[in-house]
């Protein structure tokens, strides 16, 4: 019994040391980027006496940047209204009909967030072009709805899902009214669902970079701009730029975790 | 405001089957069909047609299709493609499984904080990410000083940047948390009183796992294998990053007919054969998460 007792602590060790090594890899090169920010290289080497904020600063003059950065604000914040009014009306729709009809309709609306983006981004642009609508910040919005969609609908329907039915029927044998039980029970109760599904699809269309490449036409969001410069090479000032957008990132995935909340991380969290 | 109600009990018909659930049911179907259905068909028609100087020829034929499978470059990056996409998702698939089954064997602010620390990277910008692992790859780069540390290498090897091994390390990178919280979720759902009855019965703890939590979390291990393979067998920005001219991927190729090529109905046509390489995966995934026995 002592001998299974030890290598069941071995093998969880070796899983440490496996979980470790893969934050490490995830985590390292990105503050290499942060530090790069700050410091200079020369060959390969960190100057550790060559701090400093220049590069933050050219940002501010960089053309293009700005309009990027509000371009970017103006999609999102225009996808997410879409997409949420969008999935709230699915996820009542195949909440109240559970059905093949549905099941079909479910499937649709997950093929723009599991098929590869090049799909997504490509046949809206063939579409786009058929149909003569000049591509623009107005075409990658919709792009960006159809790709936040999913994930959605997924979080306000289980949450609808979630709601007893018995809570309904206590309220409407109570005398409320449909509405009444929509604006006093359900609204309040989906009110959380609805949130975190927001801020979720608001964090995925600031970062979405293929279905925009192809959308986007002669203007700019920032992963576009981004990309752009990238491809220049390894420069302090993207250096400077990525680092701003991470830390912007990881402060929305905080507060997406704190509405999330901490039970719901182990059962209710789902993709 | 018949629509709203959550539950559609038979025997009681809607009462108001007004211009409101008309309303109602055209933007539930209707915008699904317009906007996701009928772009996805333009574009299966598109693979049919041709372009000739510059402009699109609509008569359709299978000579994109031919075109393709006639030219042995093009049917070898494909294939090509495809085992790199297989390598990510096996890799990630065994590292993940690791890491998800060591987390989920944590408790409390530990585990908490850990699980958070996935979920910033799955939310972090794809091309950062991508931008962050290529400074590592370099001749100069970390991973470099990190195996000549190690006495791995004895000099500085430009093995890992601009090639496909520079690619396959990087698509393995950026997928991984997509690959890992699927299972973790999968892990988590298993209850604890399913382990502990098995232990009770008399099950070695490899037992246990071989026969409860292994087929329990087979569902969520499919998804994140198929979220894997699906993103990295279309993905281009990571061969068009850290691939060079010798990363030359199945991605890059149908991007490349949208800008240099404009030769947007062979594109389409080989998007086509990505997209029923993707349907496929999806449905077989689908199928092989939800095994009969767990369906029940």
């Amino acid at each position: 019994m002592n001998a299974l007792r030890l290598g069941q602590h071995a093998a969880m060790a070796a899983l440490a040391i496996v979980t470790a090594m893969v934050f490490v890899a995830l985590y390292a090169p990105i503050f290499l980027v942060a530090l790069l920010s700050f410091f200079r290289l020369r060959r390969g080497e960190i100057q550790w006496d060559s701090f400093s904020l220049q590069w933050y600063g050219k940002l501010f003059s960089n053309e293009g940047l700005g309009q990027a950065l509000a371009n970017s604000l103006i999609v999102g914040f225009a996808s997410v209204l879409m997409a949420l009014v969008l999935a709230t009306l699915l996820a009542f729709y195949v909440n109240a009909r559970p059905g093949l009809r549905t099941t079909i309709l479910q499937f649709v609306i997950f093929l723009p967030f599991l098929l590869p983006p090049i799909i997504t981004g490509l046949s809206l642009l063939v579409f786009f072009s058929e149909w003569g609508v000049s591509r623009g910040l107005f075409t990658v919005s919709i792009g960006h709805t159809l790709f936040v969609l999913a994930l959605a609908y997924r979080t306000i329907l289980t949450r609808l899902q979630g709601l007893s039915r018995n809570l309904m029927e206590a309220s409407q044998d109570l005398g409320a009214t449909r509405w009444q039980t929509f604006r006093y029970i359900l609204l309040p109760n989906l009110k959380l669902a609805v949130v975190t599904a927001g801020l979720l699809a608001f964090a995925l269309s600031f970062d979405e970079t293929m279905i925009t490449l192809f959308l986007i036409g002669d203007t700019n969001t920032l992963p576009i701009r981004l990309f752009a410069m990238m491809r220049a090479g390894f420069t302090p000032e993207v250096n400077a730029l990525v680092t701003l957008i991470l830390v912007f990132s990881i402060l929305l995935t905080l507060v997406i975790a704190r509405y999330v909340g901490r039970g719901a991380i182990g059962g209710r969290f789902r993709l | 405001m018949a629509a709203l109600s959550t539950t559609g009990r038979p025997g009681h018909p809607d009462r108001r089957r007004g211009w409101l659930h008309l309303f109602w049911l055209a933007t539930v179907y209707g915008i699904p069909a317009i906007l996701i259905v009928l772009p996805l068909l333009t574009f299966l028609m598109f693979g049919f047609w041709s372009v000739e100087e510059g402009r699109i020829l609509r008569d359709f034929s299978f000579d994109n299709y031919f075109a393709f499978a006639g030219n042995e470059s093009y049917t070898r990056v494909f294939t090509g493609t495809l085992f790199l996409a297989l390598r990510v998702m096996i890799i990630n698939v065994l590292l993940g499984f690791a890491v998800a089954y060591f987390l989920s064997r944590l408790e409390g602010r530990l585990k908490y904080a850990l699980v958070l620390g996935l979920i910033v990277p799955l939310l972090m910008s794809y091309i950062i990410k991508i931008y962050a692992i290529r400074g590592i790859l370099g001749t100069s780069g970390l991973l470099n000083k990190l195996l000549i540390f190690l006495g791995i290498l004895s000099q500085p090897s430009d093995l890992f940047l601009f090639n496909l091994t520079a690619v396959l390390i990087t698509l393995s990178l950026a997928l991984l948390p997509f690959t890992i919280l699927p299972i973790f979720i999968a892990l988590e759902k298993i209850p604890a009183n399913y382990l502990e009855a098995s232990a009770d019965l008399g099950a070695t703890p490899w037992q246990t796992f071989r026969r409860v939590t292994l087929p329990m979390a087979l569902p969520g291990t499919v998804v994140g294998g198929m979220f894997c393979f699906v993103l990295a067998v279309g993905d281009f920005l990571a061969p068009e990053l850290v691939g060079g001219t010798r990363g030359f991927t199945y991605g890059r190729l149908v991007f490349s007919q949208f800008g240099m090529a404009f030769n947007w109905p062979f594109g389409a046509a080989l998007s086509v054969i990505l997209l029923i390489v993707s349907l496929g995966v999806i449905v077989a995934a689908g199928r092989l998460g939800s095994p009969k026995w767990l369906r029940q």
